[in-house]
């Protein structure tokens, strides 16, 4: 939806360029955007209309739904009376809240730690890097045979722990595991921010007396805030929609009974594999509509008052 | 203007995706030039795998006009995909087929090739009673490969080092008896892949079909149980307490049923575990997975014990009936004559071999020599009526009954909240 956004201002440049004719130029945005247009249309915006048609169907998918299969809102109180919904919906807040709370001070620290000078740096943060690189589904398998209560861990604490089936130890293990997915990311996108601020501002600090952490805590840490707020807009996303790892890690079946589930597999586990197509639709569209309060809600409150402080340039009113 | 070009690119871009999709339809129906058919089954591993191949090699060289082309396809994303290939109109020509509910929905949406007049009446006559599992009101829609009955695979060496005599499990007192015996020799009793859901449902299913009339049982079959029968909340409850002797291997709700040697089949097949209540194509999924991919030597069968109190013939058993479907856009009659020719008497020794399993036809019967076979075999002969697996019986809804015998092993919910469940699933 940005890109969408961003496309009419080079529009308007190129039309006041002297020697371009106006057709010629319309032709040219045509040509440029139209594929990625149609695609955007046709394979985004388009499915969420059919989602939002079919869910009002008790629609299992063969053939066109017919007028007797319109069921209404039925769909949609079906699931928004269901508790093993709302337990989906809680659960994906709870990874949404302690996954930055988990992710973030350590993720910033990280990043601190390497953006200093030291040997083994490079190796370092290709190291940091590496869990996220790797697919959720080889590591998600992975993970699954290492946490059985006869798996590796286990075997190597000595312990005889459910890490997967416990419902009192399972969510925190999934914290875990986006912990150790995830963090890698969310420390490149510090140390890339990082290393946007100048040099001369720290200097400055030092020469005026500062210690290393009086730097870093006021001077480093504020300036990094927007890249601070981005990446949590990106993991409160990613928490949404949460779904690959739970669907491996614990299938299609146990993921509610050890208190995983999210919105995602519970669509998935409602939606396709019980065959009732219509109020999978119904609910995609209950956790679009969710999905995009919250982003919405953090655009409007967080991440716009940002983007005016941030900009060292006189502020220029957007929009 | 800019407004209706972009509508114009996206109606010609909708058209060309119309028209690509169309151009696909309309298979030559009286096909006497060369033929190319896909085919789905679900024997991802060694023998079973190795058959198709057989089998298929041989249907083409004596057909040399046709070609199949094999697709495996994993069992538990098996239904998944075929749903969503049917919804696609890409249906796979031929087609794996559990029968019951699931093959009537197919049926239903008109996905599935009535194949009555196309069926060899060798065939028809060797199958005899068989074929009735792949028909809806007189139409035959499929070909049965095997007849699976349901008991328990057991290892017997583990059995006789925690001296158990599996001829003497006769109740369900006995079973956890002998479940307490095996443990304290130091293996996991019972193995239960309770991950992927049905091996745990199956569990309910044999309660059921213990604690149930013959008559309420068969309505479950199909699809109208009446669920206020204390014998519903009878079969929960002994499952609970079942569950409650702890039979079963740590962490049960987390295993898988047949993939890899961590998987319930490949405890069993590594000794790891003493036995597995699974149906009859467990001697090959075991076989699958032993350290050197031959059936597990020391594997045999007993069936599931009685319950006492129970209103239901206490040697009555679930099995399963695998075969195979044409789609309603395969070409005939080569798909059907694909069906005919696996399903005649050479063909299904082969396939009796290879999958270590009873095959459909009953020519073939000699074919099986699996010990434990061949005991599962006499079982299903004294068993005066077979009932097929509740979930296939029950089609879609049969996922949600699954859970909710998950949930009840996983203490998440009573018997009663479990029966609660159920209902609201099959409401």
């Amino acid at each position: 939806m940005g890109g969408g956004a961003k496309v009419p201002p080079p529009t308007a440049r190129r039309a006041h360029k002297p020697g371009t004719s106006g057709w010629r130029a319309n032709l040219e945005i045509g040509l440029l955007s139209g594929p990625a247009i149609i695609i955007f249309l046709t394979f985004v915006i388009a499915p969420v209309f059919v989602a939002l048609y079919y869910s009002f169907y008790n629609w299992q998918g063969w053939g066109p739904a017919r007028p007797d299969q319109y069921v209404g809102w039925g769909n949609y109180t079906w699931t928004l009376t269901n508790k093993f919904f709302w337990q989906a919906v809680g659960h994906n807040g709870f990874i949404m809240v302690v996954g930055l709370i988990m992710q973030g001070p350590l993720a910033v620290l990280v990043a601190l730690l390497l953006n200093q000078k030291m040997r083994g740096r490079s190796l370092i943060r290709v190291l940091v890097f590496v869990p996220y690189v790797i697919s959720e589904a080889i590591a998600g398998i992975g993970l699954r045979l290492m946490l059985r209560d006869d798996g590796a861990m286990n075997a190597l604490l000595g312990t005889k722990i459910s890490w997967l089936a416990n419902p009192k130890i399972a969510i925190w293990t999934l914290m875990c595991i986006l912990a150790w997915k995830y963090l890698g990311f969310a420390i490149i996108l510090m140390l890339a921010g990082l290393q946007g601020i100048p040099e001369e501002l720290s200097e400055a600090g030092a020469v005026d007396g500062a210690t290393y952490w009086q730097i870093q805590w006021h001077i480093m840490l504020p300036l990094l805030k927007p890249t601070i707020k981005i990446w949590a807009f990106l993991s409160i996303i990613g928490s949404m929609q949460l779904f690959d790892l739970v669907y491996i890690i614990w299938g299609q079946y146990i993921a509610g009974i050890a208190g995983v589930s999210t919105m995602a597999w519970f669509m998935a586990g409602e939606g396709r594999l019980s065959g009732e197509l219509g109020r999978g639709s119904a609910i995609a569209i209950i956790v679009f509509m969710i999905s995009l309060f919250v982003a919405v809600v953090y655009q409007r409150f967080v991440l716009n008052r940002d983007t005016e402080g941030a900009l060292t340039e006189p502020a220029k009113k957007a929009r | 203007m800019k407004a209706r070009n972009v509508v114009i690119a996206i109606t010609a871009a909708a058209l060309a995706i119309g028209l690509a999709g169309c151009s696909k339809t309309s298979p030559s129906t009286s096909s006497t030039g060369p033929v190319t058919m896909t085919f789905w089954h679900n024997a991802s591993q060694g023998k079973g795998s190795a058959y198709w191949e057989q089998a298929v090699k041989a249907f083409q060289d004596a057909n040399p006009n046709i070609k199949i082309n094999i697709e495996i396809v994993q069992n538990e994303d098996l239904d998944g995909k075929l749903q969503a290939a049917m919804q696609a109109n890409n249906t796979p020509d031929i087609f794996f087929q559990r029968g019951g509910q699931k093959m009537a929905d197919q049926v239903a949406a008109g996905k599935v090739a009535d194949i009555t007049s196309l069926i060899d009446p060798t065939v028809k006559s060797q199958l005899a009673g068989g074929l009735s599992v792949t028909t809806i009101n007189g139409k035959v829609y499929g070909v049965p490969t095997s007849m699976m009955p349901e008991g328990f695979w057991y290892s017997e060496d583990l059995f006789n080092a925690a001296g158990v005599k599996a001829a003497d499990i006769k109740t369900i007192d006995d079973l956890v008896a002998a479940a307490g015996k095996l443990k304290s020799s130091g293996v996991a009793p019972i193995a239960l892949g309770a991950q992927d859901a049905w091996p745990a449902a199956h569990w309910f299913y044999q309660f059921g079909l213990r604690q149930c009339s013959k008559a309420e049982a068969e309505a479950m079959t199909a699809g109208k149980p009446n669920l206020d029968d204390p014998c519903w909340l009878a079969a929960l409850k002994s499952l609970a307490d079942f569950r409650d002797a702890k039979p079963f291997n740590d962490g049960f709700l987390t295993t898988v049923a047949q993939q890899g040697a961590g998987s319930s089949a490949g405890m069993v097949a590594n000794h790891k575990a003493a036995m597995e209540l699974m149906g009859a194509w467990n001697v090959g999924v075991i076989g699958s997975l032993t350290p050197d991919k031959n059936n597990l030597p020391d594997l045999r069968f007993f069936p599931f014990p009685s319950v006492s109190g129970g209103k239901g013939d206490q040697s009555a058993m679930m099995a399963g009936n695998d075969g195979y479907s044409c789609s309603n856009k395969a070409p005939q009659p080569a798909c059907a004559n694909f069906l005919n020719f696996f399903a005649s008497t050479a063909q299904q020794k082969l396939y009796a071999e290879a999958f270590s399993t009873i095959p459909a036809n009953p020519t073939a019967a000699d074919a099986v020599v699996d010990p434990a076979m061949k005991q599962a075999t006499e079982a299903l002969g004294k068993s005066p009526y077979t009932l097929l697996w509740f979930d296939t019986a029950l089609g879609q809804k049969g996922n949600e009954l699954n859970k909710a015998v998950v949930a009840l092993l996983a203490g998440q919910v009573d018997a009663a909240g479990a029966l609660a469940q159920i209902k609201a699933a099959l409401a």
